[in-house]
């Protein structure tokens, strides 16, 4: 399975673990977080978004699966969006995930890691985060809606919400 | 990323004669528990891209019932029991003597008796892994856990993402009286596990 994938409008895609996905309105693009973080780019003006589910903070020279590191997704999202002929100027991002899943005592916390690394990333490519719902020891589904942009997060046991 | 120890058929293969040994363990202890009701098998061994993982063993966006128990240190783990809310709510009362309970939140005697159920699980299965690779395993005490069940499974291949972009993954499945009941044991090892069960296999082959 390719890293990357473009959806066709009116399909929902799902987006595991590592992957990155790219749609036009009315595509809607979906993925079940954990420690992990969904990291959604949208273009308002041209309706179109990208999700990446990132699983880890730094890809240390590992680069076979783009969308699994907070450092190698965002480039390559932005690159995706370049070959389909989006600009960066007018991209806005929202971010979901980065659980503490079992307990702040539980192995291998990598959520806080993650969000810090997405954020660091964003503002280092200047891409303004225009809503964030992180942290928590709840996973999240999360979907972006490429017609308008929300990011639709729901938490395990409880109501929906829209960012 | 792959891991040229075991990431062969054949290693697999024989990677699943060692599991399958320590989940008979397993079942005895579990038909012992249940008084004879519930008995569990080897469902498949299997080494899956970390993007395909959660559709290749259908767990997306269900929410399930859980208990997680981890094996800390480098040869180590995770052991996640699942249930959907039905099986779980059958499996406590069933061990409580009760009726099923139509509360919408679980109350704490079913809880403990869930995670009791995984604890046994984990120290049979364990203890046999531990006799077989001469290593002593010794699970955490077992998490409760009610969430969408890839987000739990995310965070248990969370050692193995470090260093693979693919994971392996133990699956048991159960049965009662020979009907198969929606209820797994993950078994998610380290990668010094992971190599630690291949070199043990190398030497025994």
């Amino acid at each position: 399975m390719t890293s990357c994938t473009t959806t066709q409008p009116s399909q929902k895609q799902n987006v595991g673990m590592g992957q990155i996905a790219v749609a036009k309105a009315p595509g809607l693009l979906s993925s079940v977080l954990g420690s992990c973080v969904g990291l959604a780019l949208y273009h308002p003006r041209l309706k179109t978004g990208a999700l990446a589910h990132i699983v880890l903070p730094t890809a240390c020279g590992r680069g076979a699966l783009p969308g699994k590191f907070a450092d190698t997704a965002l480039p390559h999202m932005l690159a995706e969006f370049s070959k389909i002929g989006i600009p960066r100027e007018g991209l806005v991002a929202k971010i979901a995930g980065g659980a503490c899943m079992f307990g702040v005592s539980g192995p291998l916390q990598i959520g806080d890691n993650n969000i810090e690394a997405v954020q660091n990333i964003l503002a280092q490519e200047n891409i303004r985060i225009l809503a964030r719902d992180v942290g928590g020891q709840k996973g999240r589904r999360v979907t972006l809606d490429c017609s308008t942009g929300e990011l639709l997060v729901e938490i395990a046991g409880t109501s929906k919400k829209k960012l | 990323m792959r891991n040229p120890t075991i990431s062969r058929q054949h290693d697999l293969e024989v990677l699943r004669q060692l599991l399958a040994s320590a989940t008979h363990d397993a079942s005895a202890a579990m038909c012992r528990w249940t008084d004879g009701l519930i008995t569990l098998s080897l469902d498949e061994v299997r080494e899956i891209p970390l993007e395909m993982v959660c559709g290749e063993l259908c767990i997306d966006d269900d929410l399930l019932t859980m208990v997680v128990l981890s094996l800390e240190g480098e040869l180590g783990g995770e052991m996640i029991l699942t249930f959907d809310e039905e099986n779980g709510r059958q499996l406590a009362a069933s061990l409580l003597g009760r009726e099923v309970n139509e509360d919408s939140e679980w109350n704490e005697l079913e809880k403990s008796a869930l995670t009791e159920t995984g604890n046994i699980l984990a120290c049979a299965y364990m203890n046999a892994v531990t006799r077989l690779i001469d290593h002593e395993l010794v699970p955490s005490a077992p998490y409760f856990v009610q969430d969408f069940g890839a987000s739990v499974l995310q965070q248990a291949l969370m050692a193995q993402a470090l260093t693979h972009d693919t994971v392996l993954i133990c699956r048991t499945k159960f049965h009662r009286e020979g009907e198969q009941l929606n209820w797994h044991v993950l078994f998610v090892p380290t990668d010094g596990l992971r190599h630690r069960m291949g070199q043990t296999l190398h030497a025994n082959v």
